[in-house]
């Protein structure tokens, strides 16, 4: 059951053309990320759906309800969090919680949200003195204290260390438990690809493609990268490259020092061969590795552009 | 969750917001307080005192004219002859070089010659003292031709002047007033710097995105600043009659009136201010130059009569000037509400408020799209 869909948005300001032609549709109880470099139109696209900007061509649906006709109704059922952590810096996580729990309907109970966020600790103190991981759990809190069904998250792990930001997956892979629906974008591909059940690549106002993470991955050229380090110096590398090069599966080597790079269609039978070489030669292979294509990979692939964090 | 649930609320976070904002504390209540008070103890304290004058008086050639004059200095209680005697004129002017004589007094030489001298230190030519000295000996030689021909004075003038209130309006009065109608007015043109913050933040955009009844929240901001309103006139009015003993006739229908529109109008204009400001740097500016323009032209600390003739229609433009008239007209003339003056005052105080609060409107309505951008 699709709870959003979008149908052909175009958003101008001025003479930026932010959104040309963007459609899609959300089912319910999935993670849906939309991932693209910075003015790609991501949050453009998010702040049309939330009802904050009126597209100037296309058409949003909740359903059966439309901003035009049932604004309040879907201010009620979704949460949104904005890329700025907008909040009541002088009032404390619970008082922010509380605040906001009147503008609504129905309002989960605030120790309840505190709990999932991680901030029953933090709950007397001011949101100024907060860290920017623990406002950005708080961020995420006042987007559930109406218990939606929808929740919009903008970049919730921008500018976080390692910790925060796998604090955050925590909540999202939380919300997901329970059955919401949840709207993501992100300048991670790492985070795309661990939370998301279908990505959205959008760059330059027009969706690239949408897939489930690992179909996007598949769609990719089946070559991998292979590293083989030697303990035995430049020499055996050498040897080993040349070996590798009469291989037919493989299409390409570098060579760095003692390190070894080759890019395989079969990684498998390459590396067969190549340890049944260095077993003969009685070369000690240290270290092996096959890189996992990733979104990056399949974003650089999609928009022939580098990606840019 | 119904309206008045959502108020109290809202009206409770605003109340927290206010109560932890150093800021608004210091120039809301500290400020305006100091203020007062360096001003009523400079300003007001010597005024109690009255008019003295230490003087020396030469009379080299003693005559029954210098004698007649002589008794008559005298007897003036406010002029003490140093030494109690006339001393040579050498001596009188060393002292008047040496400041320690406001003035010599040079006697007329005989019965015949009918002129004085009034000897001044250069420094004091202009000064308050030679202006007093100069008026009642004046007078003296006016009486004294007066005998001399033989005749009684026949108009006299006696100072007098009146007031629609009880008591006439002293400097206290003034002041405290003026101050009450300076911190209201501040309050309002620096207090909307906080739209400034909360939409830079994009709180403002945050709360858009619920569905919060922004008329109710802007109601609660509003209740909010006029309760701190409340509180200034409170402790500034306690200070001024408890401390320096000001004196307040205050008809309440008007005041609330006269603060209600006066508050309202100035957030107004703060809330222009706020539209096309877009940090809070740019805001605090634009606040203080309005504010320090008003500060000193619209008869705050000083009667705006008492500034050049070519500024005074400035004055008559600015709101200020009608608050704190407002605010006088009362709480110290105990004016009611059919006054007219007051209801010219509330209209100049409406058009400044209504003017820019739709200005401040349509400047945020043009600019909705970059701000949510």
């Amino acid at each position: 059951m699709n709870v959003l869909e979008v149908k052909n948005l175009q958003k101008t300001f001025g003479s930026i053309r932010a959104v040309e032609d963007i459609s899609f549709s959300v089912e319910a109880g999935e993670v849906f990320t939309i991932i693209g470099p910075n003015g790609a139109g991501k949050t453009t696209t998010l702040e049309m759906i939330e009802g904050l900007v009126t597209p100037d061509q296309g058409e949003i649906h909740f359903g059966e309800m439309n901003w035009g006709n049932h604004a309040v109704a879907i201010k009620m059922q979704i949460g949104v969090q904005p890329q700025s952590s907008a909040m009541f810096d002088l009032l404390t996580p619970e008082e922010n919680l509380d605040l906001f729990a009147t503008f609504y309907e129905k309002a989960r109970p605030t120790e309840e949200i505190l709990e999932l966020i991680n901030l029953t600790e933090h709950r007397k103190n001011q949101v100024k003195k907060l860290s920017g991981g623990q406002r950005q759990r708080l961020a995420i809190g006042l987007a559930m204290i109406s218990d939606p069904d929808i929740i919009f998250l903008d970049e919730p792990t921008t500018g976080l260390d390692p910790q925060a930001r796998r604090h955050i997956w925590d909540i999202i892979l939380e919300l997901k438990k329970l059955g919401k629906t949840t709207i993501l974008t992100t300048h991670y591909m790492e985070e795309a690809e661990k939370l998301s059940d279908r990505v959205c690549i959008v760059d330059q106002g027009n969706i690239v493609t949408i897939d489930t993470p690992s179909a996007l991955i598949e769609k990719l050229t089946k070559e991998r990268e292979v590293r083989l380090s030697f303990l035995d110096g430049e020499e055996a590398a050498n040897e080993a490259d040349v070996f590798a090069n009469n291989l037919d599966s493989v299409s390409r080597t570098e060579l760095e020092g003692t390190t070894l790079k080759l890019w395989t269609i079969k990684p498998e039978d390459t590396l067969l061969d190549l340890f049944k070489f260095t077993k003969e030669r009685e070369y000690q292979v240290e270290q092996v590795s096959i890189r996992e294509m990733s979104l990056e990979d399949v974003f650089i692939a999609f928009t022939g552009k580098e990606w840019r964090d | 969750m119904n309206n008045l649930k959502q108020f109290k609320k809202m009206f409770a976070a605003q109340l927290k917001l206010t109560l932890r904002e150093k800021q608004a504390w210091f120039w809301g209540i500290f400020f305006p307080v100091i203020l007062m008070v360096i001003f009523m103890v400079i300003f007001s304290g010597s005024s109690d005192t009255e008019f003295e004058s230490e003087i020396a008086i030469v009379a080299d050639n003693p005559n029954p004219t210098s004698e007649m004059l002589l008794t008559q200095i005298n007897q003036l209680p406010i002029l003490n002859v140093k030494t109690g005697e006339p001393v040579s004129r050498d001596t009188a002017e060393q002292w008047v070089k040496d400041q320690e004589v406001d003035a010599a007094i040079v006697l007329p030489e005989s019965a015949e010659d009918t002129s004085f001298v009034l000897v001044v230190n250069k420094e004091d030519e202009k000064g308050v003292t030679t202006q007093a000295l100069s008026a009642i000996l004046d007078k003296i030689v006016q009486q004294a031709n007066l005998s001399a021909v033989g005749a009684a004075p026949t108009f006299d003038i006696q100072f007098e002047s009146v007031t629609s209130g009880s008591n006439e309006l002293n400097y206290t009065d003034f002041l405290l007033t003026g101050m009450i109608a300076l911190s209201i007015a501040q309050g309002g043109l620096f207090g909307m710097v906080d739209l400034v913050e909360m939409r830079r933040k994009g709180l403002i955009k945050r709360l858009r995105m619920t569905p919060a009844n922004m008329g109710i929240f802007g109601l609660s901001d509003m209740v909010m600043r006029l309760l701190f309103s409340i509180i200034q006139i409170l402790l500034l009015s306690l200070i001024g009659v408890f401390i320096f003993g000001a004196n307040l006739y205050i008809n309440f229908s008007s005041l609330l009136i006269v603060f209600l529109i006066g508050a309202l109008s100035f957030n107004a204009v703060g809330y222009l201010i706020s539209s096309f400001s877009q940090t809070q740097n740019a805001y605090m500016g634009v606040a203080n130059i309005v504010s320090f323009l008003m500060m000193f032209l619209s008869g705050v600390f000083f009667p705006v009569e008492t500034m050049p003739d070519w500024l005074q229609p400035v004055s008559n433009i600015l709101p200020l000037t009608y608050f704190a008239e407002g605010l006088r007209d009362s709480m110290v003339y105990e004016t009611g509400v059919f006054s007219s003056t007051l209801w010219f005052g509330i209209g100049v105080l409406v058009i400044w408020g209504a003017i820019s609060f739709l200005l401040g409107s349509w400047l945020y309505k043009r600019k909705s799209i970059v701000a949510t951008r």
